[in-house]
C-alpha cells in the first residue's frame, strides 16, 4: 500500500503547484508569492505583524508576503496535515518546543548554510540558535524571545511587608501570607489546566528532576520528582494558597484572576505585560520579579519564536522574509506594538528596554534562563500526561507517586 | 407498498417532442427495475468517493506504525500491536466509560426535552410560532460560539451563573464547574443538551404533525389518558423518526470532540476525556496516527453495534 | 365527561405555556446575556461585581471585531459552502431517500445501513486521507472542496431523515396516481414530494446548519481566508492570547444574525408547510 508511505506521499506533493495554488493571484507581473503561518491572534500582536510587513514590503517590494494565522492548539495538527499531505505553507512562525517534532517528521528546511553567510548572524548570540539546531543542522532564526517571569501585587506585598520572594520558599510563604478567604484573595494563580504542563515540569526540574540529563538521555527521577508534584500540588490541597479554579485555569483565567485583585502571584512570560497595565497600575499595583528558585535549580524558561522555512521551493523568497525579522527596525517596531522581547542582542540593546527598571527581571532572566526541555513527542508528553496526571493529583484523584509513575510509563510510551 | 407488480404501464403513440423529452426517456426508465439503483447510484458515487477511501485508509493506519515525529520506526505493517496496546491503556477505558456516560446523559437529557417541547408546540397555542423560534435558536449556533458562550457564564469568576445562583442562595461561593470532577461532566452535559435538544424537538414535532388527528379522537372517546395516548399512539407512530434521530445523534456525539475541546480538554484529570478527544489528541499532539487510527476504528465498531442493536431491537425496519 | 376533557384541555394548555415559557428561557438566556456582554466595556467584564445591566454601552467590540476578522468574506464562504452542501444533498439524497422509502428491494436494508456506517467512521482520521484526495483533485482549500466533505457526513444524515419522512407520507394518493397511469417518476415528484415538502424542508434545515456549524473539516481543509467559514475565522481569533470576552460575544452574535435572518425566512415558510395539514393523510 503506497498511500501508506508519507515520503512518497510527500514526493507527489512537494510540488511548487501545490503551494501556488493556496496563495491568492497578484497581479504583479515578477512578484514571488509566499505566505506565512503564526500563531498570532492578539491585537498587540496583529499589530506588531502588521508593522513588520509593512516594513518589508517597503524594501522588498518583489515579495507578497500573505499571512494566515493559525491558533496555537490548532497549529500542530493543521502543520502536521499540510506536511503530509504535501501542501505546506511556505514560511512557518515555530515555536522552540515545537522544532523537534516538526524536524523529525521532515517538515523544516536546513538552513545551515545560508544562516552561517547572513551578515546579521553576529548579532545573535548562539544559545538563541540553540533550540533550533538539530543534529549539527540549523532550521531557522529566532524572531523574538518570551521571557518567563512573575508579576505580583506591589501594594499587597508592601501591607504584608513582604518581599518578593526569591526561593520557592519564600514563594511559598508569601502564597500563604497573601491568602485570605474573606477578601477572596489567593497568594497565588497556578496554571492548571491548558498550558500548565510547562509549571509542572518546571518545578519538577527546580526540585532537580532535570527531563533530559547532561549526557542528553530522557528520564525523570522518580523521587525527586514526586517531592516536586508533592510541593506544587500542594500549594493547593493543602495550603490552600491558589484558587480551587486551578485544574480548569488556562492563561486567560490566571491573567483574569490576577487583574480583578483575587490572586497576588502569577507566572507568565512578558507578553502579558500590556495587558495587566491596562487594568492595574504597573509599579505602583504590581511589579515583576524573576521566578523564584527551586531547592536544586534555578529555572525560568526562554522560548524562542523562530521563522522557518517549510516549503523548499519557495525558499529565496522565504528567506528574505525570515532574516528580515533580525533587522532591529523591524525587532523594534515589533516590540513597540507587543512587548516581546527581541531575539536579536543588538536589538535588546535598546534604550526602551535596558532604561525601564520594570523590564530588569526579564533582562536578567536572559542571563540565566534556558529553553524548555524539548525532544520528539516531548510536547504532547507534556500535553497528553504530564497536564491530566498532575491535574488528578489536584482533584485528590491520584496521589503523587502514582501521578509520577503516570508520567514516567507516559514517557517510555512517548520515546519507546 | 408500491411494488414492482403495479399496474403496467402502456406506451402511447410517441410524438417526435416526445422521443427527445428527456422526461419521458426517465419516465419510462422508472418504470424498469433497475429504477431503485439509478435512484440510489448518484450518492452511492459521492459516498464512495469521499468516504471509503478514507475510511479504508484510516483503517490501514492502525494495523501499521505510523509516528510522524519518530520516522527511525518506519511504517511498517505492526497487525494487532495497537489494540494490544489498548487493552492495557488506562486511559483508553477511562475514555470509553466516560464516552459511555457523555452519550447516554446527554441523548436521554436531548431526547426528552426535545420531546417534550415538541408536545408542548404541536398543541399549536397562540404564540407557539414565536416560541417555537426561541426554542430552536441554540442549535443555530456553531459549536464554538456556543462552547465560549457558555465557558464565560459558567466561568469561575465572571460567571453569571454562579452570581445567580449564589443569590438565591443555592451556593455559598462561586464554583469552578469545570475543575471539579463531580461537576465538570455534568455541566458540559448540560452545555451539550442546551446546544442540541432543538434538533429532536424540530424532527419530532415534525414527525407529529404527521399523526392524523383522528387516531387521538378515538384514543379519547375510548377514554385514553395523555400518557397512555403518548405511550400508546404517539410513540410508536414516531419510531423511525426516533431511530434515526437518535442514531444520528449518538454518531454526532460519539464522534466529535468540538465541545470537550473547547470547554475542557478533557480535565480536569482525565474525567471529562472522551474516545473522540482522545482520538484526536493522539493523532494531532502525539502524532501517532497508527494508534489513533486503532481508537478509531474502536469507536467506530462500537457505533456499528450499536446501530446495528437498536435497529434491531426498535424493529424499526419491519412496517 | 366533555366537561372533564375541556378541562383537561385547559390544564395541558397551561402545563404546555409554562413549559414552553420556560424552555424558551432557558435557550434565549444566554444569547441575551452573550448580547449584553458584547455591549460592555472590558473592564465592566473582567471584573468582581457582576454587572447585570451594562453601566456604560458601547459598540467599539463590534467595530474592533470587523475591523479584525473579514467578516464580510467568511461569511459568504460560509453561506456558499452551507448552499452547495445542501444543493448537493438535495440532488442526490432525496432520490436515494425515495428509493428507500418505497421499494423492497435485495440489499437494501444492508444499503441503509451501509449508508449510515459511512458516517461513522470519526472524523479525526478521516481527515488527513480525505486531504490528500481534496489535493490531489485540486479541491482543497475551496469552498467547493468543503462542501463535498461535508456531504459525507451530511448525506446519509439527509438521506435517513428523509426517509423517516417519506415513509410517514401516506401511499394511497400515490397509488391513485399509479393508477391514473402517471409513471413511477412522476409519482415521485408530482405525488410523493410535494406531500413530503415539509419534512423536506426540516431536512434541509437541519443540513444547513450542520454545515453552517462544522467545525473540524473547516479547520483542516481550509487555510486561507478565500475559502475559510465564519466558525473557524471567529476561533482563530481566539487562541491562546484570547479574544477580549466582549469582541468574543460580539463575534457570537454577529455570527447569530445571518442564520436569525435565515431561518426567519425558513421558519415561515416550515411553519406554514407543517400546520397545512398536507401530510395528515
Amino acid at each position: 500500500m503506497t498511500g501508506f508511505d508519507r515520503r512518497s506521499v510527500l514526493k507527489m506533493g512537494g510540488g511548487a503547484l501545490a503551494a501556488s495554488a493556496l496563495l491568492p493571484a497578484y497581479a504583479f507581473g515578477q512578484s514571488t508569492a509566499i505566505n506565512y503561518w503564526h500563531t498570532f491572534t492578539s491585537q498587540s500582536e496583529f499589530a506588531g505583524l502588521d508593522e513588520v510587513m509593512k516594513l518589508f514590503a517597503a524594501a522588498h517590494p518583489d515579495i507578497t508576503v500573505t499571512q494566515e494565522n493559525i491558533p496555537n492548539p490548532e497549529f500542530m495538527a493543521k502543520v502536521t496535515a499540510a506536511v503530509v499531505s504535501g501542501s505546506r505553507p511556505d514560511t512557518t512562525m515555530v515555536a522552540s518546543e515545537r522544532v523537534a517534532d516538526l524536524v523529525a517528521m521532515n517538515g523544516l528546511t536546513d538552513l545551515t548554510d545560508r544562516i552561517a553567510s547572513w551578515d546579521r548572524r553576529s548579532d545573535f548570540d548562539d544559545a538563541r540558535f540553540k533550540s533550533i539546531t538539530v543534529d549539527g543542522k540549523v532550521y531557522g532564526v529566532p524572531a523574538f524571545t518570551f521571557v518567563d517571569w512573575m508579576y505580583y501585587r506591589k501594594d499587597w506585598f508592601d501591607e504584608a511587608g513582604l518581599a518578593p520572594p526569591t526561593t520557592f520558599a519564600e514563594f511559598r510563604d508569601a502564597a500563604i501570607k497573601l491568602t485570605d478567604p474573606a477578601k477572596g484573595r489567593f497568594g497565588f494563580g497556578m496554571r492548571a489546566g491548558a498550558g500548565g504542563q510547562a509549571y509542572v515540569i518546571n518545578v519538577m526540574e527546580g526540585f532537580g528532576a532535570k527531563l533530559v540529563q547532561d549526557d542528553g538521555t530522557i528520564g525523570l527521577d522518580r523521587d525527586k520528582a514526586i517531592e516536586a508534584v508533592d510541593w506544587w500540588a500542594g500549594l493547593l490541597t493543602r495550603d490552600g494558597a491558589v484558587p480551587p479554579s486551578a485544574p480548569n485555569d488556562g492563561f486567560r483565567q490566571i491573567m483574569e484572576a490576577f487583574q480583578t485583585g483575587q490572586t497576588a502571584m502569577v507566572w507568565h512570560h512578558t507578553g502579558s505585560f500590556q495587558d495587566n497595565a491596562k487594568l492595574l497600575k504597573p509599579g505602583v499595583e504590581f511589579a515583576t520579579a524573576v521566578i523564584p528558585a527551586g531547592p536544586v535549580n534555578k529555572i525560568s524558561r526562554l522560548g524562542y519564536a523562530y521563522n522557518t522555512v517549510t516549503n523548499p521551493d519557495t525558499i529565496d523568497a522565504g528567506w528574505e522574509w525570515l532574516k528580515f525579522w533580525g533587522e532591529p527596525d523591524a525587532a523594534i517596531a515589533f516590540l513597540e506594538k507587543t512587548g516581546y522581547f527581541p531575539a536579536s542582542t543588538a536589538a535588546a540593546k535598546d534604550e526602551r528596554i535596558s532604561g525601564n527598571p520594570l523590564y530588569k527581571p526579564a533582562a536578567d532572566t536572559l542571563g540565566f534562563g534556558i529553553p524548555a526541555p524539548s525532544f520528539p513527542g516531548s510536547a504532547g508528553w507534556a500535553e497528553g500526561v504530564v497536564l491530566p496526571a498532575f491535574q488528578r493529583v489536584l482533584i485528590k484523584e491520584a496521589t503523587p507517586e502514582q501521578a509520577v509513575d503516570e508520567m514516567i510509563d507516559g514517557l517510555a510510551q512517548a520515546i519507546g | 407498498m408500491i411494488s414492482n407488480t403495479g399496474p403496467a404501464y402502456s406506451p402511447r403513440q410517441r410524438s417526435a417532442f416526445d422521443r427527445y423529452n428527456p422526461l419521458r426517456w426517465i419516465g419510462e426508465l422508472s418504470e424498469t427495475r433497475y429504477w431503485m439503483y439509478l435512484l440510489l447510484l448518484p450518492s452511492a458515487l459521492l459516498i464512495c468517493a469521499v468516504v471509503i477511501y478514507p475510511t479504508l485508509y484510516g483503517m490501514q493506519m492502525s494495523f501499521h506504525e505510523m509516528r510522524l515525529n519518530r520516522p527511525g520506526l518506519g511504517n511498517g505493517w505492526v497487525g494487532l500491536k495497537h489494540y494490544q496496546r489498548m487493552v492495557s491503556d488506562p486511559i483508553f477505558w477511562v475514555s470509553l466509560r466516560n464516552t459511555a456516560v457523555w452519550v447516554t446523559s446527554a441523548i436521554a437529557l436531548e431526547f426528552l426535552v426535545g420531546l417534550i417541547a415538541a408536545l408542548a408546540l404541536n398543541r399549536n397555542l397562540p404564540g407557539s410560532k414565536v416560541l417555537a423560534v426561541l426554542i430552536l435558536l441554540p442549535y443555530f449556533l456553531p459549536n464554538v460560539v456556543a462552547g465560549h458562550m457558555w465557558a464565560l457564564m459558567l466561568d469561575p469568576r465572571l460567571g453569571v451563573i454562579n452570581d445567580l445562583l449564589v443569590k438565591i442562595g443555592l451556593l455559598q461561593g462561586y464554583k469552578a464547574w469545570f475543575a471539579d470532577p463531580t461537576t465538570a461532566m455534568a455541566a458540559a452535559i448540560v452545555v451539550e443538551a442546551w446546544h442540541s435538544f432543538p434538533f429532536f424537538t424540530l424532527l419530532l414535532l415534525a414527525g407529529l404533525k404527521g399523526i392524523p388527528t383522528d387516531v387521538y379522537k378515538a384514543a379519547d372517546i375510548d377514554g385514553a389518558g395523555a400518557f397512555a395516548q403518548l405511550r400508546l399512539i404517539t410513540l410508536p407512530m414516531l419510531k423511525t423518526i426516533i431511530a434515526a434521530a437518535v442514531i444520528l445523534r449518538v454518531i454526532g456525539l460519539v464522534n466529535s470532540p468540538d465541545l470537550l475541546l473547547i470547554l475542557t480538554s478533557g480535565g480536569p484529570g482525565r474525567s471529562t476525556q472522551v474516545l473522540s478527544l482522545y482520538a484526536f489528541q493522539t493523532a494531532y499532539k502525539d502524532f501517532n496516527f497508527g494508534y489513533a487510527g486503532a481508537l478509531s476504528v474502536v469507536m467506530f465498531v462500537l457505533l456499528m453495534v450499536f446501530a446495528w442493536a437498536y435497529v434491531r431491537l426498535s424493529k424499526v425496519n419491519e412496517d | 365527561m366533555a366537561a372533564t376533557r375541556s378541562r383537561s384541555k385547559l390544564v395541558w394548555d397551561i402545563i404546555s405555556y409554562i413549559v414552553l415559557i420556560g424552555l424558551a428561557f432557558i435557550c434565549i438566556a444566554p444569547i441575551v446575556w452573550t448580547f449584553l456582554t458584547s455591549l460592555k466595556v472590558e473592564s465592566d467584564i473582567v471584573t468582581r461585581t457582576m454587572h447585570y445591566i451594562p453601566p456604560s454601552i458601547t459598540f467599539e467590540n463590534y467595530v474592533k471585531l470587523w475591523n479584525q476578522s473579514s467578516y464580510p468574506t467568511l461569511v459568504i464562504n460560509s453561506l456558499i459552502v452551507t448552499s452547495t452542501t445542501v444543493l448537493i444533498c438535495l440532488l442526490t439524497g432525496t432520490i436515494a431517500a425515495y428509493a428507500f422509502s418505497r421499494f423492497q428491494f435485495k440489499g437494501r436494508t444492508q444499503l441503509m445501513l451501509g449508508y449510515l456506517v459511512v458516517r461513522m467512521f470519526p472524523a479525526v482520521l478521516m481527515i488527513i486521507p480525505l486531504f490528500i484526495v481534496m489535493r490531489q483533485v485540486g479541491l482543497l482549500d475551496s469552498t467547493f472542496g468543503l462542501a463535498v466533505a461535508y456531504t459525507s457526513f451530511l448525506l446519509p444524515l439527509f438521506v435517513w431523515m428523509l426517509k423517516g419522512f417519506f415513509d410517514a407520507a401516506p401511499k394511497e394518493l400515490e397509488s391513485a396516481a399509479r393508477i391514473d397511469g402517471t409513471t413511477r417518476l412522476g409519482a415521485m415528484f408530482m405525488v410523493v414530494i410535494p406531500i413530503a415538502r415539509n419534512g423536506l424542508l426540516a431536512t434541509c434545515v437541519f443540513v444547513a446548519i450542520a454545515a453552517w456549524n462544522e467545525y473540524l473539516f473547516a479547520l483542516m481543509l481550509t487555510t486561507s481566508t478565500g475559502s475559510r467559514t465564519w466558525p473557524v475565522g471567529l476561533q482563530l481569533m481566539v487562541g491562546e492570547f484570547q479574544l477580549p470576552w466582549g469582541m468574543l460575544a460580539a463575534g457570537g452574535m454577529i455570527s447569530i444574525l445571518p442564520v436569525i435572518v435565515l431561518f426567519a425566512l425558513v421558519q415561515r415558510a416550515m411553519v406554514a408547510g407543517l400546520t397545512a395539514g398536507a401530510v395528515k393523510g
